[in-house]
């Protein structure tokens, strides 16, 4: 920025600040610590932290920030140049069970059992595609914009889908999925999840299950591709190192497979998601959601209404614990999709609208929430007016899922980032 | 340089045994020496790391009294009321110091020119906090 800085961190993230620093290219960049955390303390206690030691160095802390801002530079923090960083030898050799234990203990698995990825399968697996296995896919970091970004080609997409336990025809997908540049194990402290809707013939081609349990594991495809989105994140952008590159104060185990949504097309009576974000029907296509996890519906108003129960009161109220970061991805079953039908949604696009414009909080409850600042309530807005959850109605996507044995609807708070052509990568 | 590498590398989160390189990268986290006779060699999955551009650090201050430190707050809940605490205790403790509050725009990791450019006009130094 050109002007001296005191960065200050709590202790919680040392790793990270200091590692994020490095990876700007300020190794040695004067970072003060406080306790953690300091979100939900008192002023005294804040002030407190102050006037006690920085917990890393042990010292004053505000001696320390003075100290950070004013001792001259040494040599080594006024250094420029280049640095390689290297991401270790081409081959590993030795017995299929202690590699087992290598990529493990390497941080290069999901900590279960992979498939070694040896030359054989690789080549195996390239035959899946058409394109060049020195081909950049794409970049990928842990977080956009707040790590450095990891390049990778179709040879190492290939690698992370061999490892995941696809087989060549999925390569296509999964590369699609890398293209998107999301990461499955984004680094916020918030846990994220991610999910990948599928549209096209090549859900039936692969065998993806869109019927009974279809987000459950019980089918190959829909296992290996969602792993290998995961696999891929892990090695192909430095993602998911616990305290540098993953802080996820939970965790979440969506994240061992993601949420990998087929779209039952032939069962559902609304125009699928890929042709709604501008493609056509007998493309192939994957479109992305990264927010907070998936949770049942069962829960909402409106489901005991006879003779038809009413989903869209249902899927409102739902959503109400939605935090305002991320957008809604409801997600339905045949059944349900039919009975908004019934009930006159005919579109997505009409139940998106009639939810933007119904499902309401007070200015007073928008205000007290995490990251009140991004709702758009100013000081005028009285505490008991209602204000829309999401200010677009685009803010909320929807899939068909499932097997009709019940209707039954599940909600994420989730946004839509992008969709990518699977055929491309065919 | 040699040195900056090795503790760039591991401040990058890398393990050691990738980063070395074949031969030595076997000293941190060993394949077992085994006796059976089948192996397999297995390639590596990772992506391509961009280099590092070492950045130099600016020119520090000979002393805070009588300059103009900005507080800027990158977003996250409680660094405005943190920020306001080192207000009073600058107030308090060094009076000779002025403070200008300001928060970021955009999301956490988002650069702000605006702001910059304000801080370069009137300001001389800038504390910045914090994750949670």
């Amino acid at each position: 920025m050109g002007f001296p800085t005191a960065p200050m961190v709590t202790i919680a993230f040392k790793d990270l600040a200091k590692s994020n620093a490095a990876s700007r290219g300020m190794p040695l960049e004067r970072i003060c610590f406080t306790p953690h955390p300091v979100w939900g303390k008192t002023d005294a206690e804040m002030y407190a932290y102050l006037e006690g030691n920085d917990p890393v160095s042990g010292k004053p802390l505000m001696k320390e920030v003075i100290d950070a801002l004013t001792q001259p530079l040494t040599a080594e923090e006024q250094k420029t140049g280049s640095v390689e960083i290297s991401t270790g030898p081409a081959t590993y050799t030795d017995t299929a069970e202690n590699l087992q234990q290598y990529y493990l203990d390497n941080g290069m698995t999901d900590f279960m059992q992979i498939v070694i990825p040896t030359e054989e399968k690789l080549a195996e697996m390239l035959k899946g595609t058409s394109h060049k296995p020195d081909e950049v896919v794409g970049k990928m970091s842990p977080a956009r914009g707040s790590y450095p970004e990891w390049s990778f080609t179709v040879r190492q997409v290939a690698i992370n889908a061999v490892m995941a336990g696809a087989k060549p025809e999925y390569l296509p997908t999964i590369l699609a999925i890398a293209e998107t540049g999301l990461t499955s194990l984004s680094s916020s402290t918030n846990s994220f999840a991610t999910a990948a809707v599928i549209n096209g013939p090549i859900r039936d081609k692969l065998n993806m299950n869109y019927g009974i349990g279809a987000m459950g594991p019980f089918a190959q495809s829909n296992a290996a591709i969602g792993r290998a989105w995961t696999m891929l994140s892990r090695n192909l952008s430095n993602s998911g190192i616990p305290g540098q590159t993953y802080l996820g104060t939970l965790g979440n185990g969506v994240n061992y497979n993601n949420l990998i949504l087929p779209e039952n097309e032939k069962d559902s009576p609304w125009t699928p998601l890929h042709v709604q974000k501008g493609f056509k029907p007998e493309e192939n296509v994957v479109s992305v959601f990264v927010g907070f996890s998936i949770s049942q519906g069962q829960g909402g108003i409106g489901l005991g209404v006879k003779p038809v129960p009413q989903y869209h009161e249902a899927i409102a109220y739902n959503c109400i614990p939605f935090g305002p970061l991320f957008g809604a991805l409801i997600v339905c079953d045949p059944l349900v999709a039919q009975g908004l039908v019934e009930l006159g949604y005919k579109t997505k696009e009409q139940l998106a609208d009639w939810l933007q414009k119904n499902s309401l909080i007070s200015a007073k409850n928008a205000r007290s929430t995490l990251f009140a600042n991004r709702w758009v309530p100013d000081a005028k807005t009285p505490d008991d007016a209602m204000i829309p959850y999401y200010q677009r109605a685009d803010s909320y996507n929807f899939v068909v899922v499932g097997g009709q044995t019940n209707p039954y609807h599940m909600v994420a708070n989730m946004s839509y980032r992008v969709s990518i052509s699977i055929d491309k990568w065919s | 340089m040699k040195m900056n590498r090795r503790k760039l590398l591991s401040l990058l989160g890398m393990s050691p045994a990738l980063l070395a390189g074949p031969g030595a990268g076997a000293r941190e986290k060993p394949a077992k020496t085994v006796s059976g006779p089948v192996k397999l060699t297995g390639v590596n999955p990772r992506g391509i790391a961009p280099a590092v551009q070492l950045v130099p650090m600016a020119p520090r201050l000979t002393s805070l009294d009588g300059k103009t430190i900005f507080l800027v707050s990158d977003g996250f809940p409680g660094a405005d009321h943190f920020l306001a605490q080192m207000e009073a205790w600058f107030k308090k403790n060094m009076p000779g110091v002025t403070t200008e509050y300001r928060l970021k725009a955009g999301q956490f990791a988002d650069d702000d020119p605006k702001l910059n450019a304000e801080i370069k006009a009137k300001g001389n130094a800038v504390i910045m906090a914090i994750g949670h």
